[in-house]
């Protein structure tokens, strides 16, 4: 047997292991929904409880995808695939971020901001067609990166923690926003607080024209998606950022620029995560009404966990976000599920996940096995050499 | 019962989560009151085999009873229960603490049930420390005292917990002839009142002078039990790599060219104020090994770390060719034709969790002919570490393998494959075969005289005497941060000198160490 195949026969078994724990990881999660479900569902007999729980477990799996009526559910499926949008682009930012070991948590204030600033140049900047939604989108990849410098340039210099820094920094940026909303930038002949409606043609035309603002958008996060995989395993750059991650003594002892790369990676965060918001602003909204951090930022954690900080899997972990948070929603709607209960889902979900040693026992089955085997095998060669000589 | 053994391990089978099979049906078993070694190469299974006799690792499969009777060691403290202790190669103490509270750790003395009772363990240390005679100072810091008796300390904290099995991995490794000849004693001391030994170590003079019997492993499984008596050092390494090893070097003599390294009046205080470094001042030329041997500890690292800027003198210069290195970055020191072979490989050496391949591109990934446009050259890099796999005999599935599952030998072979690949003009080798296999070593210091041999210039930091004295042509003793002596030739050189020179008993005149300066 050539190394080769040992090779891949050794990164099948991690692939069979990663299938094998992520469907424990699932199915725990469900049976304690369940048990939720059950437990707060509004119906008088345990039979009705029962059924309710059915019920709403039906549209937390498959509800994102087929009508009630059993039929495929085009706006369903589109919405779950419009809401992939931001939550791919904060998810590839903090990939980028925690590949270099650096817990920059900036990635919600990030899009906020993004969000913002794309929404000021579709409202104030003339500028024709299809350039403005390109400029918008680019002044809010620039401002984010700016914004990155901050926490990047504060822990290159002086060693400061990016972690808290860039938490905080998320505050200050909701209420400047908040701040210059209120006083200066709001729409004063509206009843809430929002800005003037973009010039038309900022918007970032759809894909498919249903209402579930499914836009451009989400090729272009697919395109970034290619780009910062190859980015980050192609370059000398990306593979500088991941050995800092990996190692930080050993990059600087090879002759890499750690505190350049350390700061590299923040802004480059910062650049997708401003880039998301810019794109979610001009292909969902006409306005902008952001009162408060959207969370997207944090889902974007969640989605560079579960990918494990490998930007190829980031839109299978969005999707997969996406679709709880779709079920979820439709759940709450049609089956009075408190909406509340996709957090408590979504935490253990990610519990499992997270925890390393889960079913690791599994694994090291899977290992002893394949070892055995290689051992067989190894002796079976050696032996047929011996005969042979 | 003709035998009695305290240790019986039969037929031991431990496969790793990585899949390696670090131990295959191995038996081991140790009689009462011998000393045992445990022998064989880096990555044979010796330390695999030791862990799960102290509970670290559990077994896959294979029994082991201890004193006759069926044990699962599912923790250390399951077998510190059952008498077993262990002195690891690397100590486990806590150096800010002092001797006395380290060796209560975990087992504290209290004072009326909340207050720790310092002064019963100071007396809980003196009483061991004469009943076994092992002088430690019970108030010192950890990490104030030598080697040799943070040592003893752990010996005396495996002792506390009633061991009456000691397992000792390495303990030779980081001690001077001087201290080794007193450990040695102390063992027998340790012997003769009745406790059971094992002795692991790749040194064979050691072997031959301490122990009753051996077992020896090769790639996992054992070679068998021999009596030290009727086995020779030839036959044990024989059994060990499965084929002669040549202990000595061949070089041919050394012809010093131009000055490549110049550092002069060299300084350095550590951050507690301590001076490790006094006026060091030497030469390296072209074409020459230049060895520097010293007890750990004595300002060796601190040079090390000044000329790779890992740590900024206080005053001296650093030129290597005439150009000043001083504050440069390592990206410049490089770019100067100086390569290192850190002394700890974990650390400084490798990225564990990244590939062979991503190991060995580390200096060079900016490199022309590994990129094309803002691209890596995949084929490229391929092609190179494929090479260098080859050409350094890394032991491996293929460039692609995690670095961190390899062995020790081979992972510091990736290191010296990288290190020296990149055209060097001065090569600082600290401690580079620490802790690794046979096979390694001897490759290591074939390919550092080869390279000396056509035109490069080796800065040799090595602990191990043997080391630094067969492979140098000249050679620095370091005491105390400052030369000891020098001596320009080392082919009548022995230890009994150099270990006057290495513990400060004998001090060459400046004039006599000056002459490193070739001026």
């Amino acid at each position: 047997m050539s190394n080769k195949s040992l090779l891949k026969l050794s990164k099948r078994r991690d692939l069979i292991f990663t299938i094998v724990r992520s469907a424990a990881a699932i199915a725990i999660a469900l049976l304690v929904a369940m048990l939720l479900i059950f437990v707060s569902a509004d119906a008088g007999s345990v039979s009705a409880k029962l059924a309710l729980t059915a019920d709403a477990l039906r549209q937390l799996l498959i509800g994102p995808l087929f009508k009630n009526s059993g039929a495929f559910s085009v706006k369903n499926f589109s919405d779950v695939l419009a809401s992939m949008i931001p939550i791919m682009f904060t998810g590839l930012a903090t990939c980028v971020m925690f590949s270099a070991n650096q817990f920059n948590l900036g990635a919600e204030g990030g899009i906020m901001l993004g969000a913002f600033v794309s929404a000021m140049v579709a409202i104030y900047v003339p500028l024709p067609g299809v350039l403005l939604p390109v400029v918008a989108v680019l002044a809010a990849a620039a401002s984010v990166a700016v914004m990155m410098l901050i926490p990047a340039v504060l822990k290159a210099k002086l060693g400061v923690s990016e972690m808290v820094n860039s938490l905080m920094l998320n505050y200050v940026v909701m209420y400047l926003i908040k701040y210059l909303m209120n006083s200066h930038l709001a729409d004063k002949s509206k009843g809430q607080i929002m800005s003037y409606p973009f010039q038309p043609q900022s918007a970032i035309p759809q894909l498919i024209d249903n209402g579930s603002k499914l836009s451009w958008g989400f090729i272009i996060g697919l395109v970034f998606v290619v780009l910062t995989a190859l980015f980050m395993y192609r370059t000398r750059w990306g593979y500088s950022i991941r050995m800092i991650g990996i190692n930080q003594p050993f990059s600087m002892y090879s002759g890499m620029n750690v505190a350049g790369m350390v700061v590299l990676s923040q802004v480059l965060g910062g650049v997708l995560a401003g880039m998301g918001g810019g794109i979610e602003m001009l292909g969902r909204y006409t306005t902008f009404s952001w009162s408060a951090l959207p969370g997207y930022g944090w889902t974007g954690i969640t989605v560079a966990i579960l990918a494990g900080n490998n930007p190829a899997f980031v839109p299978l972990a969005a999707f997969f976000m996406a679709y709880l948070d779709k079920g979820c929603s439709l759940m709450s709607t049609y089956c009075g599920v408190p909406s509340q209960l996709i957090d408590i889902l979504q935490a253990v979900i990610f519990v499992f996940f997270a925890a390393e040693q889960f079913l690791s026992k599994y694994r090291q089955k899977l290992v002893v096995k394949a070892a055995q085997e290689e051992l067989k095998q190894k002796a079976a060669a050696e032996t047929a050499e011996g005969s042979v000589k | 019962m003709a035998e009695e053994y305290v240790v019986e391990m039969k037929g031991i089978t431990k496969v790793y989560p990585n899949g390696i099979a670090a131990n295959q049906n191995v038996d081991f078993s140790v009689r009462k009151g011998e000393i045992h070694a445990l022998m064989g190469e880096n990555g044979a299974g010796k330390s695999t085999l030791m862990k799960m006799l102290f509970g670290l690792e559990q077994p896959t499969s294979g029994e082991i009873r201890i004193n006759g009777e069926k044990v699962n060691l599912s923790s250390p403290s399951v077998a510190i229960s059952k008498g077993i202790g262990m002195v690891h190669q690397h100590f486990m103490l806590v150096p800010s603490l002092t001797v006395a509270e380290n060796m209560v750790l975990g087992m504290v003395p209290k004072k009326s049930g909340l207050f720790i009772d310092f002064k019963k363990a100071v007396e809980l240390t003196e009483e061991y420390s004469k009943k076994f005679n092992l002088y430690v100072d019970p108030n010192a810091k950890v990490m104030d005292i030598p080697v040799g008796m943070k040592q003893k300390v752990e010996i005396l904290k495996a002792l506390v917990r009633g061991a009456k099995i000691l397992i000792l991995d390495e303990p030779t490794a980081v001690l001077t002839t001087q201290e080794t000849t007193e450990l040695f004693k102390e063992l027998i001391n340790l012997k003769n009142q009745g406790y059971t030994l094992i002795f692991i170590s790749h040194k064979l003079n050691e072997i031959m002078e301490i122990t009753d019997r051996m077992t020896i492993l090769r790639g996992g499984k054992s070679m068998g039990v021999h009596n030290t008596a009727d086995v020779t050092p030839p036959e044990i390494s024989r059994l060990m790599v499965g084929r002669d090893v040549v202990l000595k070097v061949q070089k041919e003599k050394a012809q010093p060219a131009d000055e490549v390294l110049r550092v002069r009046d060299l300084e350095f205080v550590n951050e507690w104020g301590k001076k490790m470094l006094d006026k060091v001042s030497f030469s390296l030329r072209k074409g020459e090994i230049l060895g520097i041997a010293g007890v750990e500890g004595n300002g060796q690292k601190e040079l090390v770390d000044m000329l790779f800027h890992l740590n900024t003198p206080n005053a001296g210069t650093v030129t290597v060719n005439g150009e000043s290195i001083l504050g440069l970055s390592q990206r410049q020191i490089r770019s100067k034709g100086v390569s290192l072979v850190p002394e700890d490989r974990m650390i400084y050496g490798i990225a564990g969790a990244a590939s062979i391949q991503e190991n060995i591109i580390s200096d060079r990934c900016g490199a022309k002919r590994l990129n094309k446009g803002p691209l890596f050259d995949m084929d490229a890099i391929r092609e190179e570490t494929d090479r260098l796999i080859r050409d350094y005999t890394v032991l491996c599935k293929s460039g692609a393998q995690r670095v961190d599952n390899l062995s020790g030998g081979n992972i510091q072979k990736v290191v010296v494959a990288r290190e020296f690949s990149n055209d060097p003009c001065l090569i600082i080798a600290d401690q580079p075969t620490r802790g690794i296999d046979v096979g390694a070593t001897e490759f290591i210091r074939k390919k550092l005289v080869e390279l000396s041999r056509a035109g490069v210039a080796v800065l040799l930091v090595s602990a191990d005497l043997n080391e630094v004295m067969e492979l140098s042509d000249s050679l620095i003793v370091m005491y105390g941060g400052h030369i000891a002596a020098y001596f320009e030739d080392t082919a009548d050189l022995n230890d009994e000198i150099m270990g006057e020179y290495m513990l400060g008993l004998k001090q060459q005149t400046s004039e006599e160490v000056r002459r490193v300066c070739h001026e």
